[in-house]
């Protein structure tokens, strides 16, 4: 009887536990999603550990990870942040290239081709311009390279549970890290009389420029607290 | 590289003209620039394969495509061959990681066979084998690599094909080097069979009517006719009648001490019986054959 009882509390503070780790993953991934520039409600991000368990808990009494999936639309200054600079030889800028997010959590316990593949068809299919797949477990290396073939129709993002669990930019020690339009990125560069590679970088897959879904030639202004020197700024390449 | 000159292909030409040795260009920002060139060709060429062989991949994983009457003991021709045909540019990592994706499919990591993959009830990271067998039998054994497979033979005819599989990458691969791939159970349901019988018939056929043609013609200028054929030897061969069912050969251990005198002198096996060396050394020194010792060594042959 004991032994039974045990048990039950056993599995059901494992339940508690796995609901308030998915909690801190879902608060992290919308906190991602807005500071990105994506319209969500305060309510969204900011969502009570109750009222997550209140939303995704299944018929099993555990959080079912399939419930969980959202998507947000660019906001107008995300739009503008994006926006191709008109210039002489090129005076029709092709519209920004930004659209609705996607984002989704996978309960299966290993991550493939097949996987991949069915999500890439969803993000197309729905004509999602970005999508982000939140894992329990990591990709095997054949699917992740599914990502770069479907690149022309829909960019995937991949993100494990376990990287989610703390938002790294509200770490104190992470400086903030601002994204500059096109248009700011050409003032910046005229303004030294740089070219952008002369510029220190960041790469691709450093965890703020994940957190932020950086490109590839875009610029980062990070402003840095000093004790001496109050806030001063630098700026980052993205490679 | 946005260029308004049409850049050349450096793929086309034999890969012994490295841009920076040929003297055709000129200036040192040509070379450079086809130098640059070259390498992005060959970075987008290996590229190009890797992503082939994610694709060959991804249909490996929906394999077999034929049905019920086939399985991995039986494959049908088709996936048999296309099988091989997708395997060409893998390495046996690439091949490993088919075999995961499989399994993450909740199939056996052969790709021709349609069984899903074993699930091992129980805990326990190991499993012992071969416990009722002979003790070379035995072995310990993962359990997470049993459970790549829907059964033992399914591991064999996987890990025949994987140690077939070429190391170099494929694009570092000569032209020669096409890996050719053999099935431990090849096709062999009777309407396969011969469908592969009419394709080889259909490859040599061309050239053997000509010849048969010409010979013809060429017997008939000779005035040969057909009672040249009579001198060929007419062979029939007869399956002898079994009694018993099939034995596998084996190293039979336990005799192998009693036959090391004479191993030496045994062809495939048998021992020829006019006289081992130490016989005749024995008539010899004796005069004539004779004596226990003999009979023993006789004995043995016999028994070979
Ligand atoms: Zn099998």
């Amino acid at each position: 009887m004991s032994a039974d009882d045990d048990r039950a509390i056993k599995l059901r503070e494992a339940g508690e536990r796995e609901a308030a780790r998915l909690w801190r993953a879902w608060r992290t991934v919308h906190e991602m999603v807005q500071d990105r520039g994506y319209e969500l409600t305060e309510e969204e991000v900011k969502i009570s550990l109750d009222q997550f368990k209140a939303n995704f808990t299944g018929p099993d009494g555990t959080i079912d990870r399939r419930l969980m999936r959202f998507s947000a639309r660019p906001s107008d200054a995300m739009m503008i942040k994006y926006a191709n600079v008109p210039t002489a030889n090129n005076p029709a800028a092709a519209s920004a290239d930004i659209g609705t997010i996607w984002i989704e959590f996978l309960p299966d316990s290993s991550v493939g081709i097949k996987q991949m593949r069915n999500f890439a068809q969803y993000l197309a299919s729905n004509n999602f311009h970005t999508g982000i797949l939140v894992t329990n477990v990591n990709i095997t290396p054949a699917a992740l390279k599914i990502i770069p073939a479907v690149a022309s129709e829909t960019r995937i993002e991949c993100f494990v549970e376990q990287d989610l669990l703390v938002n790294i930019t509200h770490h104190e020690l992470v400086p903030k890290h601002v994204l500059l339009s096109k248009e700011e990125k050409t003032k910046l560069l005229e303004r030294y009389r740089l070219k952008d590679t002369q510029l220190p970088r960041i790469q691709l897959g450093d965890p703020v420029a994940r957190y932020l879904g950086l490109r590839r030639g875009q610029v980062v202004k990070i402003i840095r607290k000093s004790e001496t020197a109050g806030r001063y700024a630098s700026y980052r390449l993205c490679v | 590289m946005a260029s308004s000159t049409p850049l050349k292909s450096i793929l086309k030409k034999p890969p012994s003209s490295y841009p920076a040795t040929s003297s055709s260009s000129t200036s040192k920002a040509d070379r450079d620039r086809e130098v640059a060139l070259y390498h992005a060709n060959l970075l987008q060429q290996r590229k190009d394969v890797e992503f082939t062989i994610v694709l060959n991949m991804e249909t490996l994983i929906d394999f077999p495509h034929a049905g019920p009457p086939h399985d991995a003991s039986n494959p049908s021709l088709s996936d048999a061959r296309s099988f091989k045909e997708l395997l060409r540019p893998f390495r046996p990592s690439d091949y490993d990681a088919l075999i995961v994706e499989r399994n993450i499919n909740e199939l056996c990591g052969y790709a021709l066979c349609p069984n899903p993959r074993t699930k091992e009830t129980g805990g326990g990271l190991y499993r012992l084998l071969g416990m009722n067998g002979k003790a070379k039998d035995f072995k310990v054994v993962k359990k997470e690599e049993l459970e790549k497979w829907c059964s033992e033979a399914c591991a064999k005819r996987a890990l025949y094909v994987r140690v077939q599989l070429s190391e170099s990458p494929a694009w570092e691969r000569e032209g020669a080097q096409t890996v050719n791939i053999d099935l431990l159970d090849e096709p062999k349901s009777e309407e396969d069979q011969a469908v592969e019988k009419m394709r080889n018939m259909h490859l040599n056929n061309t050239g053997d009517a000509e010849r048969r043609q010409d010979s013809a013609s060429l017997a008939l200028e000779r005035g040969e006719t057909g009672a040249g054929r009579s001198g060929l030897m007419d062979i029939r061969i007869q399956e002898n009648q079994t009694q018993d069912p099939a034995q596998p050969p084996s190293l039979d251990t336990e005799e192998l001490s009693g036959r090391l005198d004479t191993m030496h002198l045994t062809m495939e096996g048998h021992t020829p019986s006019f006289g081992s060396r130490r016989q005749r050394r024995h008539e010899d020194e004796y005069g004539s054959p004779g004596g226990e010792d003999i009979d023993v060594d006789v004995d043995r042959d016999w028994r070979v």
